[in-house]
């Protein structure tokens, strides 16, 4: 919210600065803004690698830790009654930890909502 | 008032699956039993010992079993033959309930788990009647195909629908009213399921499932695609339907504000479209084949805020039947994983491929999938009718047939769908790059 603000009232002196004549000085703040907004997707590409990375690793992890102890995970969670918070909470836990990871992984890519939301 | 709403919305959805569940509708069917046999006695009868309870049955083998053929000590569903709605002791099919999956069968059920998330996120609904038939073809008994694909839909819908809702498309409020109703429409989807099996037994449940489908799908769709053609043609943008307009001006309280959908409606008007979407659902597993021609149509939403919130009803009535399938000891977590490794991509991309087209492209893939599932539907219908005696036996060659056209109905639904929305959406960043490329050149310039 405050950035919001900050950035209404940059926008403002802008046109303030602009209304005045002072065209020069006008394009100057406007620019130093889409500098810092410029700069920010290269400091957020870090983060995303990171992110995407911990939460691969993590979603690989699950995967690897159940499909290698199979046998017990098909016994244990078939047999119903209050058994079935195995299967509903283990496909809870993953689409959250790998859907974390496909979307850190799209957006790494590239492949991002119209309007970068 | 807002909290108000959603938590009654929510307190009356568990309340009901609670009751379900507890009154034990829906889930598998009864002559469904699991475990392991254990003894082939000489008198063609075996001994089969249930899973969890560990009780042991003595079930008769049909002629056409052998008994070399019965899978011993390993986990099987055993269906039993009933006379006159009455379980017998008799096996009528015996299958493996875990299946080997070898490297192909783990790719093909990435394959179909991405075009289905992709549809899902796209359209809302869908990958549901793919999943089920292409898992079935792998060798999956029926009822583990049904259970499995269900607890990977609801976590695919709830990232699909938090997706969709970050991007202000999904109206929470709505999904959540719609939802609670959908599930009374389920009970009484159930019931009259099982007032049909009760009076014309499978062949006769077969047959009104697939009419209904045909019948639904082919006036829905149509409207659908029509509607999607004209916009497509003139280039407006849509418009809220007659229909909607007036109900929204009829004031019968209690009078919801749906603010994401921007609507204003009487709660009278969304029961029966979330009951219908409910009846859909526990008749032909897709119950956002009306839901979301339902919302747009008559509750006024626009197809990409009906599409969002579709997912929430889908995550809502997942979960709930997820919890009914899992009581049941039915899902095969491999498969369900198996599936979401692939559709939580999918699911991720449809969504974000629709802030990338415009409305009337989702009602174009919507009906289109819509009239091919149709064909795959229908041309199950001439066996169907023959097994109820309402027409002469089909000859092998014409079995085969209807198979293949129904097989390939369903391979053309999904691989349309999935060309025409990555068409779509691969046009629509084109597009946006080139925008704004164009206006950095003219800031610059």
């Amino acid at each position: 919210m405050s950035t919001k603000l900050n950035e209404f009232d940059k926008n403002m002196m802008a046109a303030a600065f602009a209304e005045a004549g002072e065209h020069e000085t006008a394009r100057q703040m406007m620019d130093s803004g889409g500098g810092a907004t410029a700069k920010k997707p290269k400091k957020n590409k870090g983060a995303l690698v990171v992110k995407t990375l911990i939460f691969g690793a993590i979603s690989l992890g699950m995967y690897y830790i159940l499909f290698s102890n199979v046998d017990w995970v098909t016994t244990e969670y078939t047999k119903g009654g209050w058994h079935t918070v195995y299967p509903v909470g283990t496909a809870l836990a993953f689409s959250f930890i790998h859907g974390a990871f496909a979307s850190n992984f799209l957006s790494l890519i590239g492949i991002e909502p119209k309007g970068g939301h | 008032m807002k909290r108000l709403v959603i938590a009654l919305a929510v307190m009356l959805a568990c309340c009901l699956a609670a009751t379900t569940v507890l009154a034990g509708g829906g889930g598998p069917p009864k002559n469904l039993v699991k475990g392991f046999f254990i003894k082939i006695n000489p008198d063609n009868t075996a001994v089969f010992k249930k899973d969890v309870t560990g009780e042991e049955m003595i079930l008769k083998l049909p002629e056409d079993i052998k008994p070399e053929d019965v899978p011993m000590n390993r986990k099987v569903l055993v269906t039993l033959k009933t006379i006159d709605h009455e379980i017998t002791n008799e096996v009528k099919r015996i299958s493996i309930m875990f299946i080997n999956l070898p490297p192909s069968k783990v790719v093909a059920l990435l394959v179909v788990g991405l075009i289905g998330g992709l549809l899902s996120g796209f359209i809302g609904s869908g990958g549901a009647f793919v999943l089920t038939p292409s898992m079935m073809s792998l060798g999956v008994p029926g009822a583990v195909a049904v259970a499995s694909n269900m607890c990977h839909k609801f976590p695919k819908a709830m990232v699909g629908a938090y997706k969709r809702w970050k991007y202000g498309q999904a109206d929470v409020k709505l999904g959540l009213v719609m939802a609670a109703s959908a599930i009374i429409g389920v009970q009484i989807g159930i019931q009259i399921q099982k007032y049909i099996l009760d009076h014309w037994g499978n062949a006769g449940s077969n047959l009104y499932v697939s009419l209904m489908f045909v019948i639904i799908l082919v006036v829905v769709g149509t409207y659908v695609f029509y509607d999607a053609y004209k916009l497509s043609k003139g280039g407006k943008e849509a418009e809220t339907t007659k229909l909607a307009l007036a109900l929204q001006k009829i004031n019968l309280p209690p009078m919801i504000h749906f603010k994401q959908a921007n609507i204003r409606i009487s709660l009278w008007f969304t029961l029966p479209v979330g009951v219908a979407t409910g009846m859909l659902a526990a008749t032909i597993a897709v119950g956002g084949f009306i839901g979301v021609p339902g919302l747009i149509y008559v509750i006024g939403a626009s197809a990409v805020v009906a599409s969002a919130t579709e997912l929430v009803i889908a995550f809502v009535m997942g979960m709930w039947g997820s919890i009914q399938w899992g009581l049941s000891g039915l899902i095969d977590i491999r498969l369900t994983l198996l599936i979401l490794a692939a559709s939580l991509f999918g699911v991720q991309l449809g969504a974000l491929g629709t802030t990338y087209v415009k409305d009337y492209m989702i009602k174009i893939v919507m009906g289109a999938v819509m009239l091919i599932v149709s064909v795959s539907r229908g041309a199950k219908i001439p066996g169907y009718l023959a097994d109820l005696g309402l027409r002469e036996p089909l000859a092998p060659q014409a079995v085969a047939l209807y198979d293949a056209i129904s097989f390939w109905a369903l391979v053309t639904a999904l691989g349309a769908a999935g060309i025409i929305i990555t068409v779509a959406m691969i046009r629509g960043m084109l597009q946006a790059k080139a925008e704004e490329r164009k206006k950095e050149a003219i800031s610059h310039g």
